[in-house]
């Protein structure tokens, strides 16, 4: 605690306006990625202490120290300061594949494929009804018809489908878990990422039309959907097989091969428009169950992570707008309330008709609950789709989001200490 | 995008010097080449903007922290071998040698510099060329232990003379980075106009203390059992911070991440814990700092430039070499000093680089371009004809038994 106290008044003293003539404002970026690194890991620790997630600590100390509240670090340098995402979101991808073993997984498959249709179905079913019956509600994002109101529920909706595979993986690697509802947990969503992409670029389309009938339906949506999977998916087993033949045949300085196919990948799929989270899944997931070396792979992931994994959800915590929670604050509470209602609901149907067990039913909802990259991501296509919403989709989606990736990931550890799976992975 | 790109590819590109740096245990001006890592330098050199601008200016500036993060670290890990039970294993005289030798070799490249920079510079104000030859003056004070630790494994002989080429060329960055501290605490220019003193040396001080203070917070950080990741944690983010703050205010990030290193390394009693930490993220992180510093080089060629290096060399290997039996008679020194033996000292290594380029990232000038090109050629030469006259020196002393 002292520590961080005295990291916070060290950058205070630093941020200080009457030293501003005796320094180089270029040279600010270094300072301050040094600063965000220390004082979020100490304030995740501190966190840690009241029985909450360290993640959640780095999220709020990036929110505390981003360009809403204390400035330390300003929008410039949490842009760039953003090199880190990439690597960091290849890394947990590979992390994710990584813990999928199929001989684990295949008793489960019934369970996983039925929560991700049950919980799509209803979540995308209950932002409709949302959006048809009070069609007000959207008027905001100038949807005057029923016809726009059902566009923009069915981008909401799909985009609240989504789980956050990074928060996800990062609480379970946190927690130490192992069982059944860790592989259910991170099974569904990362499933559902293929279901909600597939479905988003559906949408768009759709919405398209809805908004503008005079340009037609864009039936090459679906040829650039099959390339993109297809492609990432070839990727994947590209970089699967490299890292099975390096694990064999090479074996040295692992942390800096790992690292440089986490950023080499991350590169590629945004030149060729793939997508990096599925090849490094795909990568993760061979290297798992079609060699012997999927403990080392995750040994040498584990070994570089931490300073990664700090960075990366403290800048996701700064890059938040608080601006856009302060602006549709209410109507954002409404939909993570909905979401999570629509969770709940989409778990319990998936997990009764799989015949899972009544603690899975009740439960297993909380671990779906955490939002982060993909949604914003998504949010992001559609501004560029809408320019005329002028942000407001775009506000409205990252005040859920900032809502959903703060009670996320506590819900998601309470979950796993509840039912006994934290601390059970050596 | 392309940043990401980039910085994929240097990581990359370490992984692959990294297996160069591990295998190759010879002591041929090539093999060096790569032992030391300087053809990296070239590397940097062909994908940055003069080359294949695969590291434009714009990647580059996104990848700045990892340049303040190379300078830190190489501050930090000389820092931390200047461990007290190290240093106590070495007499006074050795140590006296090493200020005498620093001191004789700063005079002498300081003469010479400030004449050539007069020459050839006549219409840069004065304070500015005066700065530049006290820069150029500490560069040739640093020299690097890699070659003599090389040689260690590779020549004969194991005598004093190497044992004390050891010691003097681990200890003499100490004396550099001091130097170097005090020029960027007092040159300032135009904020110091007034009250020089005064406000140079409370920038000595806070960049001394603060670093200081973090050090012992480190070691309250490390204190506890603590994993090893989180260890990694604690050390990239006080370097990083360190260094940082040092560029912030245009002060001396070496200096600052040295003294966090000293504080760390005599408080703590985990250097077991720390050191292999350490070595396994060294050599990638200074590999990409070498890249970088390649492709941030305005590389330029004409015969002012030329003259410099000519100049500076040649005053660095004077007083590197013919006040050594000089130096014996002051300290009394039990084994003769040979002014050949200075030939032992011509590398620099990482830590000359460093030096050359924190002053240019800290005062970013049409002049401190210059002195860049000229400090990287002049250590690239140094480095060429390092080993061989590091050979000749070692060989010839034992040679004459007088070991």
């Amino acid at each position: 605690m002292i520590a961080l106290v005295f990291i916070f008044l060290l950058m205070l003293l630093l941020k200080n306006p009457t030293l501003l003539p005796f320094t180089n404002p270029d040279q600010s970026t270094s300072v301050a990625l040094g600063f965000i690194l220390i004082f979020a890991f100490l304030f995740g620790k501190q966190l840690e202490r009241l029985k909450l997630p360290q993640i959640t600590g780095f999220i709020l100390a990036g929110i505390i120290c981003g360009p809403y509240i204390l400035k330390f670090l300003d929008t410039e340098q949490v842009a760039s300061l953003q090199l880190i995402d990439g690597l960091a979101l290849s890394l947990i991808a590979l992390t994710a594949g990584g813990e999928m073993r199929i001989s684990r997984l295949k008793g489960r498959l019934k369970a996983i494929l039925s929560l991700v249709v049950f919980q799509t179905v209803f979540i995308i079913g209950g932002f409709v009804v949302f959006g048809l019956v009070g069609l007000n509600i959207f008027s905001f994002l100038a949807a005057n018809t029923w016809s726009q109101s059902l566009a923009i529920a069915l981008l909401l909706g799909a985009i609240a489908t989504a789980t956050s595979p990074s928060t996800t993986i990062a609480i379970i690697t946190e927690t130490k878990s192992q069982g059944k509802y860790t592989d259910l947990i991170l099974s569904v969503a990362v499933v559902k990422d293929f279901v909600v992409i597939v479905l988003f670029a559906l949408f768009l389309s759709l919405s398209s039309l809805l908004f503008f009938p005079d340009q037609g339906f864009d039936v090459s949506f679906l040829y650039h959907i099959l390339r993109d999977l297809g492609g990432s998916m070839l990727l994947g087993i590209l970089v699967g097989g490299g890292i099975i033949f390096y694990l064999k045949y090479i074996q040295r300085e692992m942390i800096i091969f790992i690292l440089g196919i986490a950023f080499f990948t991350y590169q590629i799929s945004y030149n060729y428009g793939f997508h990096p989270l599925l090849i490094c899944l795909v990568g993760g997931f061979l290297v798992e169950n079609f060699s012997p070396h999927g403990d080392r792979l995750i040994q040498a992931i584990e070994k570089s992570s931490l300073p990664v994994f700090v960075i990366f959800f403290a800048i996701s915590g700064a890059s938040l707008n608080l601006k856009a929670l302060q602006t549709s604050w209410m109507l954002a509470l409404i939909c993570v309330f909905l979401r999570g209602l629509l969770k709940f609901a989409g778990t319990y149907a998936g997990a009764r008709i799989a015949r899972e067990e009544p603690g899975v039913r009740r439960s297993a909802w909380k671990g779906f609950i955490s939002q982060a990259g993909v949604g914003l991501g998504l949010a992001v296509l559609v501004e560029r789709a809408f320019p005329t919403w002028e942000g407001g989709f775009l506000s409205l989606v990252v005040a859920v989001i900032a809502i959903n990736q703060i009670i996320g990931p506590i819900l998601l550890q309470k979950l796993l200490i509840r039912v006994g799976e934290a601390g059970t992975k050596s | 995008m392309r940043a990401i790109y980039a910085f994929g590819l240097l990581i990359l590109l370490a992984f692959i010097g990294t297996r160069f740096l591990v295998r190759k245990k010879s002591l041929s001006t090539l093999n060096y080449l790569f032992l030391s890592g300087f053809v990296y330098i070239f590397l940097g050199l062909y994908l940055g903007h003069h080359g294949l601008n695969i590291l434009s200016l714009q990647v580059l500036a996104a990848l700045d922290p990892l340049v303040s993060l190379g300078l830190g670290w190489i501050g930090f890990l000389f820092g931390f071998q200047l461990e007290r039970r190290y240093l106590r294993r070495f007499s006074k005289n050795a140590v006296g040698l090493s200020v005498l030798k620093t001191f004789f070799v700063f005079l002498c490249v300081f003469g010479v510099m400030v004449l050539s920079i007069e020459r050839l510079f006549p219409e840069q104000p004065s304070y500015l060329r005066f700065g530049m030859a006290l820069a150029f003056a500490l560069l040739a004070t640093v020299n690097s232990p890699t070659l003599l630790n090389a040689a260690a494994f590779v020549l004969p002989s194991r005598g004093d003379y190497l044992y004390l080429a050891r010691f003097l060329t681990s200890v003499s960055g100490f004396w550099g980075i001091v130097g170097l501290s005090l020029l960027f605490s007092f040159w300032h220019f135009p904020q110091f106009e007034t009250h020089l003193i005064l406000r140079g040396t409370l920038f000595l001080c806070v960049s001394t203390l603060v670093p200081a203070l973090l050090g012992i917070v480190f070691h309250f950080l490390t204190k506890e059992k603590i994993s090893e990741k989180e260890i990694l944690v604690y050390v990239l983010g006080l370097v990083f911070f360190v260094s940082g703050a040092a560029f912030y205010f245009n002060l001396s990030p070496l200096y600052s991440s040295l003294i966090m290193g000293i504080v760390y390394s005599n408080f703590t009693k985990i250097q077991e814990k720390l050191y292999p930490l350490l070595l396994s993220t060294e050599k990638p992180i200074y590999i990409i700092f070498l890249i970088l510093i390649g492709a941030l080089w305005e590389f330029r060629w004409d015969w002012s430039l030329v003259l410099l290096v000519a100049a500076f060399l040649f005053a660095r290997i004077i007083g590197s070499t013919l006040p050594l039996p000089f130096c014996r008679l002051l300290l009394r020194y039990p084994h003769p000093l040979p002014p050949i033996y200075g030939f032992s000292f011509l590398s620099f290594g990482g830590i000359g680089v460093a030096v050359a380029v924190s002053l240019k990232l800290a005062y970013p000038l049409a002049l401190t371009d210059v002195f860049l090109s000229v400090a990287l050629l002049a250590i690239i030469v140094s480095e060429l004809l390092g080993p061989k006259a590091l050979k000749i020196a070692i060989l010839k002393l034992d040679s004459q038994k007088v070991t």
